[in-house]
């Protein structure tokens, strides 16, 4: 860790609610203890320390649950987010995929974030984060259980993307009144962010499949160089520079390094987006993310690339505080992505 | 170096801790300013899995720092590595405990000097397949109930084998067959991986009691939930469903013309389906028919040697059995740490599957063998015949062979709650450490008023050090028909779907049986033939808690040794071990299924 501990300490709790700091303290903790110096992870005490929860198809605070396996061959499961029905109290086995009623009803397919190697669609954090979209969107969430690394590295999360949005695409009960369309969002956090961007740009090539919206939060990005933010803020706010690398080593081909699109999709390396089919972003950077510069960086290429871009910069945040709504800076974004997803109403 | 608590008790005060559950419809700005109780558990991190009490969460916070701050200054990356890899984590969930363990690691005692070195450095990923409990262990004897006890060639162990029994009134009690060899055999003292991956790893800080324990079981939810795992729709048989789900709508209003109707057309659907949802829905079917024509179904204790080998097949063909005894047997060589004579109290003996491993393990512990006590409790035999003394023959084959000192009784009764803890010829507690062991057998209790209290208070007699408790993770026993064959419906076609990645056999086939005459005995009866009343961990939890038991929990060294027993597994992909209150389940998918706890008994006030 760069930097002296104890400030580096001092200074993150200063900016933070006191159980925000425990709650991500806590991860950057676990965290450590999972990342061994050879690459690997430790899975077995992953998926212990990973707080879970179940499906749940009886409605909590107007949001009920349940978990689809979308591909077989590969085990993939989604969780599946709706609001409750009007009628009735508890939707049973037949009402899970009733077909949406309203003519136009946004669908978020939601990649969690874990820089590629940690959580799943079923960890507490992302079940909350979900239902919590649920809840102010008024829309339907498929949180994406995707391969991580560095068991199953670059492509396979994005992949497995595609095959989710592909899903979702064709799924008849998702099917908007207005035009018998499904009305896809792509969204993520984290290393999720980063998958929505890369499912995005593959739609946009297939040209099939029409999203109408990428919402990135603190989406992970990077590069090789070390921008400023990262050398200022190294250590400071639960994040380094050293795990950082580690994520995308394991994330990344051997033997690339991160000017690899995936990482960096503005690189030298990367083809240009520009005239490419890319739906509008709404990006969310928290100014104490030490990656800022680079998700600032991606807000600017799209916007030279000529897509459409919201930045909401929030310079007083960290990394993960959408995870628990006691900031303002939660209540803005939410608010923010329900006015980007209902757009249309 | 110290720190001021302070600094940590000034969170910004434009964001105090929001207090309610979410509920961020419209303005979600509107509900941010409530601060909570300083008693009370915070409950945003409740919500997030993590249960810290505010009072705390300073201290948790300068836990956390401390902790930061020591593997920040370590230089090598081994020490990190050991806290990861050698340290046994409990219960996640409670950050105030699970970051003082780490803490006393981090500070540990030094190590007694007659430890062999070569023996810590083993890497705990080496796994010795030799205990996993199974047909590994009975390579010796055949795995028929029939063979004779007259295969091996000390005719001094066989006359013990076939002495008669001696006859009590409710019960049968069998003689001993004693092991007279004591063997301290000095081969068996090199120590192998296996000896590290039944052992605990870490003899430090094993089962945290405090009262935070007891709280944790409290707040446990109350509230129903519905798990789902759907395999993808096409396949999932909606309108089988809907005619299933009508039909027990139908039975429970009594319209049994229109039931009738429904089960033919249930039927016919059932054919044309594939997979799973075909055989899941011919067993509802099957037992919604017997409902409506008050057929009596099969009553399964009158015939216990078919319960006994359709379990012995589903024990062969999937996960569950083993990891309920893997786990069980976790816990209970924990327990046993240290003891010299142990017995083992078997609620649930039918073919004695789960002892073996559990011999195994503590034939190679460290120090030599416990002298080692088994009663085992079952059911009646239909023809007679003494199926507990076979067994009980058949173990004391296994512990001659691995030189451990045995003793086996078995105890016929037809419901645990004909037990009384006199029968049980207890010795003192400073002599002999106990172990009560029920697997898939408590719930059968819950049937019969004040059943499951006089079994937990025969328990509490036993005083045992550990009470491993294996249940099936679904609420079967709720009071309104449509709920518990709704509930079942769903748990039922997540276990049939976990099966239809193994290969047919014979095995499966009677394993599917097996999981039937439970569908048949939970949809088709009702009063006291009604004996598939499984609950949820909760449910279970707050039974004994309440019932003076407190949780013993399982940590991350089991949890690993589970989650690599099922990598054996065909089809081990989709089985999943996840980590609850100090209990570990093992699910379908995203699905718990069964759980395995642990109890002792709660601290005198």
């Amino acid at each position: 860790m760069a930097g002296n501990d104890e400030v580096n300490l001092i200074e993150s709790r200063t900016v933070v609610p006191l159980n925000t700091w425990v709650l991500i303290s806590n991860f950057k903790l676990a965290y450590t203890l999972l990342r061994r110096p050879d690459g690997t992870i430790n899975r077995h005490l992953a998926e212990f320390l990973d707080r879970k929860v179940t499906a749940n198809a009886n409605p909590v605070n107007g949001v009920f649950s349940f978990d689809v396996i979308i591909d077989r061959s590969i085990n993939l499961l989604s969780r599946v987010y709706r609001p409750a029905y009007a009628e009735g109290p508890r939707p049973s086995v037949l009402d899970l995929e009733k077909p949406v009623d309203s003519e136009v009803v946004p669908v978020i397919l939601f990649f969690h974030g874990g820089s590629f190697a940690h959580s799943s669609a079923n960890s507490a954090i992302y079940d909350t984060l979900c239902r919590r979209l649920v809840g102010v969107c008024k829309c339907v969430v498929v949180s994406v259980n995707y391969r991580r690394a560095p068991e199953h590295p670059y492509p396979c999360a994005y992949d497995d993307g595609w095959i989710a949005l592909n899903w979702v695409s064709s799924r008849t009960w998702l099917k908007s009144k207005k035009d018998s369309k499904v009305h896809i969002f792509l969204a993520g956090d984290s290393s999720g962010g980063n998958i929505a961007h890369n499912v995005a740009l593959k739609a946009g090539e297939a040209g099939l499949i029409n999203v109408l919206g990428n919402v990135l939060l603190n989406p992970m990005f990077g590069g090789e160089e070390r921008t400023e933010s990262e050398k200022r803020l190294d250590g400071k706010y639960f994040v380094t520079v050293r795990d950082r690398d580690w994520y995308w080593k394991a994330f990344l081909p051997q033997g690339e390094d991160r000017e690899h699109p995936a990482c960096n999709p503005f690189s030298l390396r990367g083809k240009s987006l520009r005239g490419l089919c890319f739906p509008k972003s709404l990006v969310v950077v928290a100014g104490l993310d030490l990656i800022r510069d680079w998700q600032l960086g991606y807000v600017e290429g799209l916007k030279k690339a000529g897509h459409e871009v919201k930045l909401m910069h929030l310079e007083k945040a960290t990394v993960g505080f959408y995870l628990l709504p006691n900031n303002v800076h939660f209540h803005n974004v939410m608010d923010e992505v329900s006015a980007f997803v209902n757009a249309e109403n | 170096m110290k720190r001021d608590l302070h600094q940590f008790q000034t969170p910004d005060t434009r964001f105090p801790n929001h207090g309610t559950a979410t509920n961020t419809s419209s303005s979600s700005k509107d509900k941010m300013m409530m601060v909570k109780e300083e008693d009370d558990g915070d409950e945003l991190l409740a919500m997030l899995g993590y249960k810290v009490k505010s009072s705390e969460m300073a201290e948790v916070a300068l836990k956390l720092e401390q902790l930061e701050t020591m593997m920040g200054n370590v230089q090598e990356d081994g020490l990190l590595s050991n806290l990861a890899t050698d340290t046994v984590h409990y219960n996640p969930s409670e950050l105030y405990s699970w970051l003082d363990n780490m803490l006393t690691e981090f500070n540990p005692p030094p190590p007694p000097p007659e430890i062999n070195s070569s023996f810590l450095t083993g890497t705990a990923s080496d796994y010795d397949l030799k205990a996993i409990p199974g047909n590994a262990i009975y390579a010796r004897s055949s795995s028929s109930s029939n063979q004779p006890c007259d295969n091996n060639n000390n005719s001094k162990r066989l006359k013990s084998c076939s002495s008669p029994d001696s006859m009590l009134t409710t019960t049968t009690t069998l003689t001993t067959a004693t092991e007279s060899t004591r063997s301290m055999a000095t081969e068996s003292t090199r120590f192998t991986e296996s000896t590290r991956s039944m052992a605990t790893e870490s003899t430090r800080s094993m089962i945290i009691e405090s009262t935070r324990l007891n709280e944790s079981t409290r707040s446990v939810p109350t509230e129903s939930t519905r798990s789902m795992v759907l395999v993808d729709s096409q396949e999932n048989g909606v309108r089988l469903v809907h005619a299933l789900m009508a039909c027990a709508e139908a039975v429970q209003s009594n319209d049994l013309s229109l039931a009738e109707a429904l089960v033919k057309q249930i039927g016919f659907l059932a054919v044309s389906q594939a997979g799973a949802m075909r055989k899941v829905a011919t067993y509802f079917a099957e037992a919604l028919a017997r409902r409506i024509y008050r057929l009596s179904p099969p009553r399964s204790h009158v015939d216990h040697s078919l319960s006994d080998t359709l379990q012995t097949h589903f024990y062969e063909t999937c996960p569950y059995l083993k990891f309920a005894h893997f786990t069980a047997n976790q816990a209970i060589l924990e327990a046993f740490e240290g003891k010299k004579r142990v017995h083992v109290i078997d609620f649930s003996m039918s073919q004695g599957l789960q002892w073996p491993a559990l011999m195994q393990a503590l034939a190679l512990r460290e120090g030599g063998p416990p002298v080692f006590r088994l009663t085992g409790i079952g059911p009646p035999a239909a023809d007679g015949s003494d199926h507990l003394h076979e067994v009980g023959c058949k173990l004391a084959q296994l512990a001659e062979a691995i030189h451990v000192e045995f003793e086996y009784r078995g105890f016929v009764a037809s419901s645990l709650a004909d037990l009384d803890a006199t029968m049980l010829e207890l010795r003192p507690s400073e002599t002999e450490a106990v172990a009560v062991n029920s697997v898939f057998e408590l719930h059968k209790l819950l049937g019969r008023t004040g059943g499951v209290e006089k079994v937990l208070s025969v328990v509490k007699e036993i005083k045992p050090v550990i009470f491993t408790v294996v249940e099936q993770e679904s609420s079967h026993n709720g009071p309104v028909f449509l709920d518990r064959f709704t509930e079942a419906l769903h748990y039922y076609s997540t276990l049939f779907d976990s099966l239809e990645g193994v290969p047919s056999s014979q095995d499966k086939v009677m394993s599917e049986v097996y999981l039937g005459k439970q569908i048949c005995n939970l949809v088709a009866c009702e009063g006291a033939d009604r004996v598939e009343r499984h609950e949820t961990l909760s449910q279970w939890a707050n039974r004994f808690g309440t019932s003076g038991f407190a949780p013993a929990h399982l940590g991350s060294n089991a949890f690993k040794q589970a989650s690599m027993l099922l990598a054996l597994f065909n089809g081990g992909e989709g089985y999943r071990v996840e980590e609850s209150n100090g209990c570990l389940m093992l699910g379908w998918h995203t699905r718990p299924l069964i759980t395995t706890s642990a109890w002792k008994l709660a601290a005198a006030r």
